[in-house]
């Protein structure tokens, strides 16, 4: 093997405290070395020059690039070495900059360091394989779990876009929740006339597939290829797609797991959402007392929901509004820990609605006693310091969401997960905020976490230009960096299957081994961890390479 | 457990669910959401303060970032044990504690007397076969209104079969009240010596008489691998299987006051519901604070072992005018600090105060 290392002096960031000379000399004379080369910028067309003409020259086998980290420049050295016509996978990056130049001035120590570094490249590197990246045909078609404002957001701009949708719904119509708001703020619309111009818009679009009453049963393939099984009344209907977009949406907390606030004992307890629908029918007249409750099922730890819920505060001040607005003399009194009205225009909208008479009172109400003559809410007023005992006719739950019914069910088909609140997990909070950990797999509006519906429909746009950005290109190549099965050593146990998220292990009943399907892999090396007998390993990152390196580095020098 | 309370006293935001719900607050000086926020800020806190709380664990229950006020009395009052620093008869209780395992200093050898008062023998618990210990508290041990529930406890007992043991002057104080009142070292010494006994022995499950030794047997002894129940659970199965037999009719209307420890705190609602629906002509009357919201009697705590100064309408008596209101000529309750609290005004308006055991000894 002819292996070849290229020392980078990045100027002065790396000569001026390694000693250039001393690596040279101490490497020059091992077997296998052809080269040592050094330059005060490997990254610079001389530099790469120097690069391509020694391998060419020398014959090498395997490049050692001792400079920067990996996270710069390696699209272009893999390139370069690809030119050079050698496979890009023989390449090894150390980086004795940012790993050892910057992390002293001590020269002496710093020049160990970076021959123990480049010393367990060179050990590493002496056993990759000449590794090829796959490419794969994508289909251009996407499944939309969950009909709401999200989803049919995300079907709509992905249809236009001219990718075929299956937009599976499990009621019986579109539109989630939204359609049973009777007065959105701040458009103040009905929810219902919202979605069935969403609806009528999808209705033109004849590359969009509606299924309503409907639910994904089963769920396999990789990127690209995905298999979805999607049952109904009709049966069960299967469908190849490209990607997916979760949007199941969120399911309204149900008070009654709070007995003190009498929710399902008392009818005159109610919540928000069920003001919404009745609005017209509730027993309330001129005079009458309400009292609306903020943070009902939000920023409560005992109950395993210490999040806020982010639309509660505007719909008590749009309930508190909407009481005020038919009786003027009624008194409405809002309970709160803090207001976060926080949507554009909420705080001039919570303003407005005190100047109407609503009333606001820093308090949790820890009790409601259910009285005959009205209902005894028992709490703090915090800024006076002065419990009180207050009676009220009527009063609203402000509820907040909690994560969708079927996120087990889902994340099980989909082999995605769920976060500590159980909502979908996303793959970065601020980086990858759309993206789950599997390729081309989706979440959009609330079942990633409470959202108020403009947030919704955007998270819904958004993961849909993602998925289209992904789909759009027609095919896709697959890191060569999968695992494969010393069918030798399989005993056939089958633990790695169950480890795999991916779902790309598939056992061989004939043989009673396990075949690894490489365009399923993600390669993330849970399979090689699990493994009870080595069997299986990720290709450039097998047991032996590891075990070499972490030798090198350890061995005096 | 003190240091996690401590941890959680500076994710307090203020809310006041805790005072909201507080039996002692908006009637006494005592704010309990004042306090966790003297106690973040480390500012000196009046010590006639700490010893308003009933321990009723409300605060504890309705916390929304799980703070437990509750927790943090304990260790403000740990504080002031520790400096000596705390009203003379609750110093005297601990004593009594130290010395003779029970808070009113009378003689450990007399803790199992009432068993004398049964027609029959009850056995050690030794010389049982499916280790079931009856656990009396301190006051049904020594108090002569109390002391009847164990009598009528073990009557029934054994009046339906059911196979139990007593521990006599073995048994030693549970230490639920010692840790609420703040001498933490005192109720492990008592814990450990209760568990000492426990397995010497090879107890099986624990029917405890009082809510209060439930509780921390249950909730704070740690895993013990022993079943710990209440006595309505045991007799409220006994008459569902048939058993026991409540045939006597009984022209009463009974109304039931849930004890903080045996309802809010370890939701056992149920059980002793049960027991007096199966009564005949009986009418059953509820509270409109029951359940979840039961007002607390104020006896637990180390409430039952001195008194605050300042004067106010006590929730006995608010709890005997609502029952009076419902209709009910007998307030029936399974704790014996309920008892006691609820006794003195039920005396003054006229009507009666009953443990469970009591009822159902007139009925059989």
């Amino acid at each position: 093997m002819r292996i070849g290392i290229f020392i980078c002096h990045c100027g002065h960031n790396i000569k001026s405290t390694v000693d250039i000379e001393g690596l040279k000399g101490y490497f020059k004379g091992l077997n296998n070395i052809a080269c040592v080369e050094d330059y005060p910028f490997m990254c610079s067309e001389p530099g790469q020059a120097l690069i391509k003409s020694s391998i060419e020259r020398f014959g090498l086998g395997r490049v050692i690039i001792a400079a920067c980290t990996k996270a710069l420049h390696q699209d272009m050295f893999k390139n370069l070495v690809r030119d050079a016509g050698l496979n890009p996978f023989l390449l090894r990056r150390v980086s004795i900059r940012e790993h050892c130049s910057w992390t002293g001035e001590d020269i002496e120590k710093n020049t160990s360091k970076a021959i123990r570094l480049i010393r367990a490249g060179i050990y590493s590197s002496a056993h990759y394989e000449p590794l090829e990246e796959k490419q794969v045909e994508v289909n251009k078609s996407a499944l939309i779990l969950g009909g709401g404002i999200s989803g049919m957001s995300a079907a709509a701009f992905l249809a236009r876009a001219g990718i075929e949708v299956y937009l599976v719904e499990k009621e019986k119509e579109l539109g989630g929740h939204v359609r049973h708001l009777e007065d959105v703020w701040p458009v103040r619309e009905r929810g219902k006339d919202i979605i069935e111009r969403m609806t009528e818009e999808l209705k033109t679009l004849n590359n969009v597939h509606i299924f309503t009453s409907s639910r994904l049963v089963s769920f396999g393939g990789s990127f690209g290829n995905y298999e979805a099984v999607i049952e109904n009344s009709g049966g069960e209907i299967k469908v190849i797609v490209g990607g997916v977009i979760v949007a199941i949406g969120f399911t309204a907390f149900d008070p009654s797991i709070k007995p003190e606030l009498q929710y399902g004992i008392d009818k005159r307890v109610i919540t928000t959402l069920e003001f919404e629908e009745k609005m017209h029918e509730l027993p309330i007249k001129e005079g009458s007392r309400v009292a609306i409750l903020h943070c009902i099922g939000s920023r409560d730890e005992i109950i395993g929901r210490p999040y806020c819920s982010r639309i509660c505060c505007i719909n008590a001040i749009k309930t508190g509004e909407a009481i005020k607005n038919r009786f003027k003399d009624s008194y409405v009194e809002s309970f709160y820990m803090d207001v976060r009205s926080h949507p554009r225009g909420g705080e001039e909208f919570y303003e407005d609605t005190q100047e109407k008479g609503l009333l606001f009172t820093r308090a949790n109400i820890s009790e409601i006693i259910p009285e005959q003559g009205g209902l005894v809410l028992r709490g703090e007023d915090t800024l006076l310091g002065m419990p009180f005992e207050r009676e009220f006719d009527l009063v609203v739950l402000s509820i907040g969401m909690s994560p969708p019914k079927d996120n087990q069910e889902i994340a099980g088909l989909l082999k995605i997960t769920l976060d500590k609140d159980r909502f979908f997990l996303e793959a970065h909070p601020k980086l990858r905020p759309y993206d789950t950990a599997l390729k081309g797999i989706f979440i959009a509006g609330t079942c990633s976490g409470p959202k108020d519906m403009e947030e919704s429909i955007n998270h819904g746009r958004a993961s849909a230009v993602k998925l289209y950005g992904l789909l759009n290109l027609g095919y896709a190549f697959i890191e060569p960096f999968v695992a494969y099965v010393d069918p030798k050593r399989c005993s056939g146990c089958r633990m790695c299957e169950q480890a795999c998220v991916a779902k790309a292990i598939k056992f061989d009943e004939g043989l009673h081994i396990v075949r690894v399907e490489e365009a399923a892999c993600m390669g993330c090396g849970l399979c090689n961890a699990t493994c009870p007998s080595s069997a299986i390993a990720l290709k450039g990152y097998k047991d032996t390479i590891i075990d070499d390196e972490i030798s090198a580095l350890t061995e005096a020098v | 457990m003190q240091e996690q309370a401590a941890s959680r006293v500076l994710v307090c935001i203020q809310c006041g669910k805790c005072t909201g719900g507080c039996p002692e607050s908006g009637r006494t000086p005592f704010n309990i959401r004042m306090l966790v926020r003297k106690r973040q800020f480390k500012y000196a806190i009046e010590e006639a303060l700490p010893w308003y709380c009933t321990a009723c664990n409300a605060c504890t229950l309705r916390c929304p970032r799980d703070v437990k006020p509750s927790e943090i009395i304990i260790e403000i009052r740990s504080s002031m044990v520790e400096e000596g620093n705390i009203p003379v008869t609750i110093q005297k209780a601990l004593e009594s504690t130290f010395v003779q395992k029970n808070p009113w200093g009378k003689p450990r050898s007399k803790r199992g007397d009432w068993a004398e008062k049964l027609g029959f023998k009850v056995p050690h618990i030794s010389e049982t076969e499916h280790k079931r210990l009856l656990f009396s508290c301190c006051i049904h041990a020594y108090d002569p209104r109390c002391m009847v529930i164990p009598v009528n406890v073990a009557t029934l007992l054994n009046k339906a079969g059911y196979e139990f043991g007593i521990l006599g002057e073995e048994e030693c104080c549970c230490g639920n009240e010692i840790r609420r009142i703040g001498e933490v070292g005192l109720f492990e010494e008592l814990m450990e010596e209760n568990i000492a006994n426990f397995k010497e022995y090879g107890v099986q499950e624990i029917i405890a008489l009082s809510p209060h030794c439930m509780n921390t047997m249950k909730n704070e002894y740690g895993d013990m691998g022993i079943k710990v129940v209440h006595y309505t659970e045991v007799l409220s199965d006994l008459i569902k299987e048939g058993a026991l037999k409540t045939e006597k009719p009984l022209e009463s209307g009974i109304i039931y006051h849930d004890p903080c420890f045996l309802g809010k705190q370890n939701k056992v609602f149920e059980p002793p519901r049960e027991i007096l629906k199966s009564l005949k002509n009986v009418n059953v009357h509820e509270f409109v604070r029951s359940r979840d919201i039961s007002l607390c009697c104020e006896g637990g705590g180390g409430r039952m072992f001195f008194d605050v100064e300042v004067p106010y309408q006590r929730n006995g008596e608010i709890r005997v005018t609502d029952a009076q209101k419902a209709g009910a000529d007998t307030i029936a309750t399974a704790c014996p600090f309920c008892l006691m609290n609820l006794e003195d005004p039920a005396k003054e308006k006229g009507i009666f105060v009953k443990d469970i055991s009591e009822i159902l000894m007139e009925v059989i």
